[in-house]
């Protein structure tokens, strides 16, 4: 070849070459951007993915937290019931052990508890009586074995009237076993209040046998003391009423005036002897009641004239009505002590010139009505729950009359319940007098013979 | 009325009991006759037939109610007025007796009693005797 191919054959070359590399290059360029470009992108994607990474890390550390409240709630969820769970087991234990006989019952009577102590004295299981109604499942009867109503029973007097009812040991509620055992209850009742309303009640009972056989042999030793103390008593007496009356020899008046305070002293002994008598053979329930077709006009005008002395001396002014009454069915003797005792006690408690009127009428066909009304010291209001009581006197006549033993209207009641009468007064204010009502059944008391 | 010549069985172990009975009736002209129990008393009682017999009931060796039960057994004891005297209060047991209306029977308190009482008690079962 020629040297201008050649060298025209170079140029070319060259200039291919050179736009070869001007491609190049530009290439490259590209190439570098895109290697930037491509850096960046990796960059960006490196920050994304170490985001995400610290997202996923804060996620696993909250789940790891959350997992663990959750293990603490349910632990502590588990301990809380299990402390509830003793809790209530406790006081239930507590219940089911108290050493009284305990029933609980809701607002209709149903039982829904009854404890140990109660399934032994009752001699009944629990799972037997929970869900009955009291009333039909375990019933309660009095001394002579009367089933006590409905209306009496203490869990539905608490129950209607939101009151806490108590029996005493006196006069005991009894329950019979299926064994045919009977067994004295004192028995408390509290109705139990949720939110100002009744919704049930507690009953809590026990065996009062001890007690009683306590008390009877208090009153048999009362008793027998008692007739002891009358032949002291009836000997001073004697010898007292033969000097009294000159059998041995006159006596001067001072001699007189000091037996006679001897014999009076005398005489109030005995009557107290014969007053705890009374109360001790009422409580031993010997009292012979020998009821017959009895007069009570005529027994009450004989007892007004047998006290006729003292109404006069104290110038009381006395009036005695009565309405025409059939003959009542009654223990004369008895009667008559009901009779004497609230006139004496009308007599005794009212001043000097005061008034006294008595009545006997019929209250409807059934029941007599004995009405004693005076205007005398009256019974101090704080003391009208006692009157009754035994030994109990009223603050304003202790010292007005020194001789009352504290028994009369003690053995009246005991005499007039017995008989199913009733007695009650009014006393509202002091020295405003007293009114004493008593109610006996016509039909009477009924036959006891000791 | 004139008590002389009656004879009173009194039976009663409490001496100073027996004493004023026994110088109250002479005073008014019985004859008393002393008993200190009840054994004592039914012999007493069966041997000189007295008009009357007061009797008390809680006495040593026999009480009265078995005494009693002894002279009602016999002939001449079986209609004797008794007047039981004491100071215990009747029971129905006691009382039985004293229902029998051909068993003169009387029962007494001794601290309920007056002697003068107790006496016009005694006159008046021998007026009707």
């Amino acid at each position: 070849m020629d040297k201008k191919t050649i060298f025209s054959t170079s140029n070319d070359t060259i200039f291919k070459l050179k736009i070869l590399a001007e491609e190049k290059e530009s290439v490259r360029r590209k190439l570098v951007v895109t290697a930037n470009m491509l850096s960046l992108k990796a960059k960006q994607l490196a920050a994304t993915a170490k985001e995400k990474e610290n997202v996923r890390r804060k996620l696993l550390i909250t789940a790891e937290k959350l997992k663990k409240s959750r293990e603490t709630l349910e632990k502590k969820v588990l301990e809380r019931t299990k402390s509830l769970e003793m809790a209530r087991a406790k006081e239930e234990a507590i219940l089911l052990s108290i050493g009284d006989g305990l029933i609980a019952t809701d607002k209709i009577g149903k039982i829904i508890l009854m404890n140990k102590t109660a399934e032994k004295l009752l001699e009944r299981k629990s799972t037997d009586v929970v869900g009955k109604v009291f009333y039909k499942t375990i019933s309660l009867e009095d001394e002579r074995g009367v089933v006590i109503p409905l209306e009496k029973d203490p869990v539905s007097i608490a129950l209607h009237t939101n009151t806490t009812v108590a029996t005493n040991t006196t006069d005991p509620i009894y329950y019979t076993r299926k064994n045919k055992t009977k067994i004295p209850l004192a028995i408390m009742v509290t109705p139990v209040i949720l939110n100002k309303k009744v919704i049930g009640t507690i009953k809590v009972f026990r065996d009062i046998t001890n007690e009683r056989q306590i008390d009877k042999a208090k009153t048999e030793f009362v008793s027998l003391a008692s007739h002891q103390l009358r032949t002291p008593l009836s000997t001073v007496n004697w010898y007292a009423e033969m000097l009294l009356a000159g059998d041995v020899g006159e006596l001067n008046p001072k001699q007189q005036k000091y037996l006679e305070e001897v014999y009076h002293s005398n005489q109030r002994m005995v009557e107290l002897v014969n007053a705890l008598l009374d109360v001790s053979r009422l409580e031993l329930g010997t009292f012979t009641m020998e009821p017959k077709p009895t007069d009570i006009t005529e027994l009450t005008q004989n007892v007004i004239d047998e006290q006729r002395p003292q109404i006069n001396t104290k110038v009381i002014n006395f009036s005695f009505s009565s309405e025409k009454i059939p003959l009542i069915n009654a223990d004369p003797k008895l009667l008559r002590m009901v009779v004497q005792n609230i006139l004496s006690n009308a007599v005794k408690y009212t001043p000097k010139k005061g008034k006294i009127r008595m009545s006997i009428s019929l209250k409807d066909k059934k029941n007599v009505l004995l009405k004693v009304t005076d205007t005398g010291y009256g019974i101090p209001k704080n003391q009208h729950s006692k009157i009754f009581l035994k030994l109990f006197r009223a603050d304003n006549v202790r010292d007005k009359d020194t001789d009352g033993t504290g028994l009369g209207l003690y053995i009246v009641k005991s005499i007039v319940e017995n008989s199913g009468g009733k007695i009650w007064f009014e006393s509202p204010k002091e020295n405003r007098g007293t009114k004493f009502f008593v109610s006996f059944p016509v039909n009477g008391m009924i036959k006891k013979l000791s | 009325m004139d008590n002389t010549k009656k004879t009173i069985l009194i039976v009663e172990d409490e001496k100073s009991l027996r004493g004023a009975l026994v110088d109250f009736l002479l005073a008014k002209n019985f004859i008393p006759i002393e008993a200190k129990n009840g054994r004592e008393g039914v012999q007493i009682a069966l041997s000189k037939h007295p008009d009357l017999i007061l009797l008390d009931i809680i006495m040593p060796e026999m009480d009265g109610m078995a005494s009693l039960k002894k002279i009602r057994e016999d002939s001449w004891g079986e209609k004797v007025p008794v007047i039981i005297l004491t100071n215990l209060s009747a029971s129905k047991e006691q009382l039985i007796d004293y229902k029998i209306p051909s068993r003169p029977t009387y029962y007494l308190i001794k601290s309920d009693w007056k002697l003068y009482d107790i006496v016009k008690k005694i006159e008046s079962i021998l007026e009707n005797k």
